[in-house]
């Protein structure tokens, strides 16, 4: 039996434990999650904005010759569509860069709780409207390259479209949507406890 | 001193305090290993906005806890409920001082999430005080909870060694 003494001393100890490694050797791969978060949402947001200079590019140095104004108007609408989720996934970086890692541990695990509580809102909103923008947009552009083609060749085309974002919507989406929200609450649910346990006076 | 300077001499003064903790956190070696690296970094990220209200110990401290408890994020621990007895121990023969220490870790990563790094800081025989500015849970609150865990840390430590 030994008494809570013998443990200090013996956690006292050096040990092979006690080993760490040389300063200098800071600066591998990280396990951290926000760090890996930002740099999702930061990756995010140059691939769109990206292909947002990409489109416009085309639009303005492609020599398609486009008859109709609103197919223009349509990839210009690609582009802001584009832009605009990118500036939203910056301001996610942004929310996730504000996490203040010296707060105490109660505030700190609040500011994670703000974020996943947020971040379950925008899931809500932001795919759905994405998605719509978006399909809208491949719509007002459609309309002129499918202007004149055979009625077959558009039928086969907009059959083939229209099951894949039926498909990647309402199946792969709506997986991915409750997997999200699961692990968002399983996250939230989490952080509680842990704020439960910090504010116990027991 | 400049901040590179001033990084080596943190880190030489705390990364075996902080490691131990990252230790009793998770009871793996290479992943205390992660989380201590992942704790420096955010140090040296962190160092412009330290300011001379706190101590360095505290504020860096702050941030292993913080680390530790974002890992646990992931990972759920198995947190032994002492009262209830539904604890079982594995039985292995403890011999040398080493296991021990091993032993010792196993137990604090028993505890709840919360419960270990107070218990690691108090095992690191920093002042009540700083833990309290650590953990940001006041001194009479933070007494209460350390004989509570003081006690149950004891009792998980004596079960393992019992077998």
């Amino acid at each position: 039996m030994k008494d809570f003494d013998s443990l200090k001393s013996m956690y006292q100890q050096p040990s092979s434990s006690g080993v760490v490694m040389q300063a200098d050797t800071i600066d591998k791969i990280s396990l951290n999650t926000k760090r890996k978060m930002k740099k999702q949402q930061l990756g995010g947001t140059i691939m769109l904005t990206l292909t947002a200079i990409f489109i416009a590019a085309l639009a303005i140095f492609g020599n398609f010759n486009f008859s109709k104004w609103y197919t223009y108007a349509a990839m210009g609408l690609i582009c802001l569509i584009c832009l605009a989720q990118a500036a939203f996934m910056y301001s996610i970086y942004r929310k996730l860069d504000s996490i203040n890692d010296t707060d105490t541990p109660a505030v700190h695990l609040q500011q994670w709780e703000q974020y996943y509580e947020m971040r379950k809102q925008q899931n809500k909103w932001n795919m759905p409207l994405y998605y719509i923008l978006l399909n809208v947009a491949m719509g007002i552009y459609l309309l002129e390259i499918f202007t004149g083609r055979p009625a077959l060749y558009v039928g086969i085309f907009l059959a083939v479209y229209a099951a894949w974002m039926i498909y990647a919507y309402f199946y792969l989406g709506k997986r991915t949507k409750a997997k999200e929200e699961k692990r968002l609450n399983d996250i939230i649910s989490d952080l509680k406890s842990i704020e439960l346990q910090l504010n116990d006076p027991q | 001193m400049n901040q590179q300077e001033q990084f080596t001499e943190l880190y030489n003064q705390y990364a075996t305090g902080i490691k131990k903790l990252c230790l009793g956190y998770t009871n793996d070696e290479a992943l205390a290993k992660d989380l201590l690296q992942e704790t420096f970094i955010s140090v040296w990220n962190n160092m412009k906005n330290f300011r001379a209200e706190a101590k360095w110990s505290t504020w860096i401290y702050r941030i292993a806890v913080n680390t530790c408890l974002g890992y646990l994020r992931k990972k759920k621990p198995v947190i032994v409920d002492m009262e209830h007895n539904d604890f079982i121990p594995p039985a292995e023969v403890q011999t040398t001082i080493e296991e021990d220490v091993q032993l010792l870790y196993k137990s604090i990563s028993c505890l709840a999430e919360t419960d270990r790094f107070i218990i690691s800081l108090v095992l690191e025989d920093l002042p009540y005080e700083e833990i309290a500015a650590i953990s940001g849970i006041t001194e009479n609150n933070l007494r209460v909870k350390i004989y509570r865990i003081k006690k149950q840390l004891t009792e998980i430590y004596n079960s393992y060694e019992r077998l």
